[in-house]
């Protein structure tokens, strides 16, 4: 079938390069006209997502965070029954796992961190346990306290999901200590 | 012989006109938002009044943090949840309710001091998304073993929703605040956990004799946001209930301030 199309060279063309352009452009109005047309909707988009100020408070984080690892090993090491050495072990790698995090969002900014035990957990899994669930109360307040100071939301947002952890191990290692469930979350 | 050479529209005006009718459209459709009463029209027409603004501010967050406190109150009090538990069950499921209820309490000043208004009202939509679901899933199932499953769940749910709410909050103070309460959460449900499947050998996930997956009380080394399930109801042939998923508080279940 033939298909003649005529075209008159005096109509005003639009090629398919303006066509596009013009499109595009409407397309990036489109997109634009929320932005232009209302205020911004949520008073959250001011919040800095980093924010330098908070690398102190942040590699104090990672000091304790190394601490409590540390403290860990100590601990694992003076357990005897396998199950109690291998749930020391696991809350071990939670800690040393916040280290890792913590140094890589500080990136070049983390400062080495000492690795030093805060304590020698000793005694009968009992008595361990206890002692360690009240480091993790002291790591906890350390970083809530810290939370309230923290400017950039990202290191909040890292900095609580370390807590939202560290408050299960802390009630974990309490009731396999012996605690009543009311006393282990605290009602 | 065509007849086409007379045919008034070619692709290229087709491609012409819907161009300059969608770029026009959006032209129009950016610069819209006055009144209209200039088109002639027949009969009564009521004027569409404009949403309101929403905004999501720290105000917000902690009206929803109450909501959900409440919401779980009320779930742990509800007849369906008591009617299944007794002895130190029973006391603990009741130590649980009253301390949501008390955060409901020690939020209000917070909200107040802020120029809002506080709540004592459970989350609507998220109790008509899986509250309601859960208690009575709850109630034709009849086994007490739900609840513990249930308040797992729970507490779980309302530690991530203040974890997620510090991502969203403006205030720097107000998110330790947050992480105070929700950690409090964060306890009990690793309570509850260790008494559905006790003792260290649970603290990390791990599988059944029939290769199902048991409760981990430390199921991760960071707290999750991610959606909470739980398994209630009558049990199939299986041996599982039925799953329900139930996700912290978004855009759509919070309490804003219009």
């Amino acid at each position: 079938m033939e298909q003649i199309q005529s075209q008159s060279p005096e109509t005003p063309t639009t090629s398919r390069r303006q066509l596009l352009a013009s499109l595009l452009a409407g397309g990036a109005l489109a997109a634009a006209a929320p932005v232009l047309t209302s205020r911004a909707s949520a008073a959250t988009s001011d919040i800095p997502k980093r924010d330098s100020r908070d690398n102190s408070a942040l590699n104090a984080a990672l000091q304790r965070e190394s601490q409590m690892a540390a403290t860990y090993a100590l601990a694992v090491e003076a357990t005897s029954n396998e199950d109690d050495k291998a749930a020391l072990l696991l809350i071990h790698d939670h800690h040393l796992e916040y280290v890792d995090t913590l140094i890589g969002y500080l990136a070049t900014e983390a400062e080495k961190p000492s690795g030093r035990a805060i304590a020698s957990p000793s005694g009968s899994f009992s008595s361990i346990a206890t002692q360690l669930a009240a480091l993790e109360d002291e790591t906890i307040a350390i970083h809530t306290n810290n939370l309230a100071g923290l400017i950039g939301v990202n290191a909040a947002s890292l900095v609580s999901s370390i807590i939202t952890m560290e408050a299960r191990h802390s009630a974990a290692l309490s009731i396999v200590a012996g605690a009543s469930p009311q006393a282990a979350a605290r009602v | 012989m065509s007849s086409e050479k007379n045919t008034p529209i070619t692709r290229r005006h087709l491609l012409r006109s819907s161009g300059a009718v969608v770029a026009t459209g959006v032209v129009l459709a950016a610069c819209g938002g006055g009144t209209h009463n200039s088109v002639t029209r027949i009969g009564e027409s009521p004027e569409s009044e404009p949403l309101p603004n929403a905004e999501v501010t720290d105000v917000v967050l902690l009206r929803t943090a109450q909501s959900v406190e409440k919401m779980l109150a009320d779930m742990m009090t509800d007849s369906r949840i008591t009617s299944l538990v007794s002895g130190e069950t029973a006391a603990l499921v009741a130590a649980f309710a009253a301390a949501h209820q008390r955060h409901v309490a020690e939020i209000a000043p917070l909200v107040t001091s802020r120029g809002g208004e506080p709540v004592n009202e459970r989350n609507q939509k998220l109790m008509t998304a899986y509250g309601e679901n859960v208690l009575s899933l709850i109630e034709e199932g009849g086994n007490p073993e739900d609840v513990l499953a249930a308040a797992l769940g729970l507490e779980t749910l309302m530690a991530a929703t203040y974890q997620y709410a510090v991502s969203l909050t403006v205030e720097p103070a107000l998110r330790a605040d947050m992480m105070r309460l929700g950690a409090q959460s964060s306890r009990r449900a690793a309570v509850v956990a260790q008494l559905i499947n006790p003792g260290t050998k649970a603290f990390a996930p791990g599988v059944d004799e029939n290769g199902n997956a048991t409760v981990a009380t430390l199921p991760s080394a960071f707290g999750p946001l991610s959606t909470v399930q739980i398994s209630v109801g009558p049990k199939n042939e299986a041996g599982t209930g039925t799953t329900v998923l139930m996700d912290t508080p978004s855009l759509n279940s919070l309490l804003y301030v219009l």
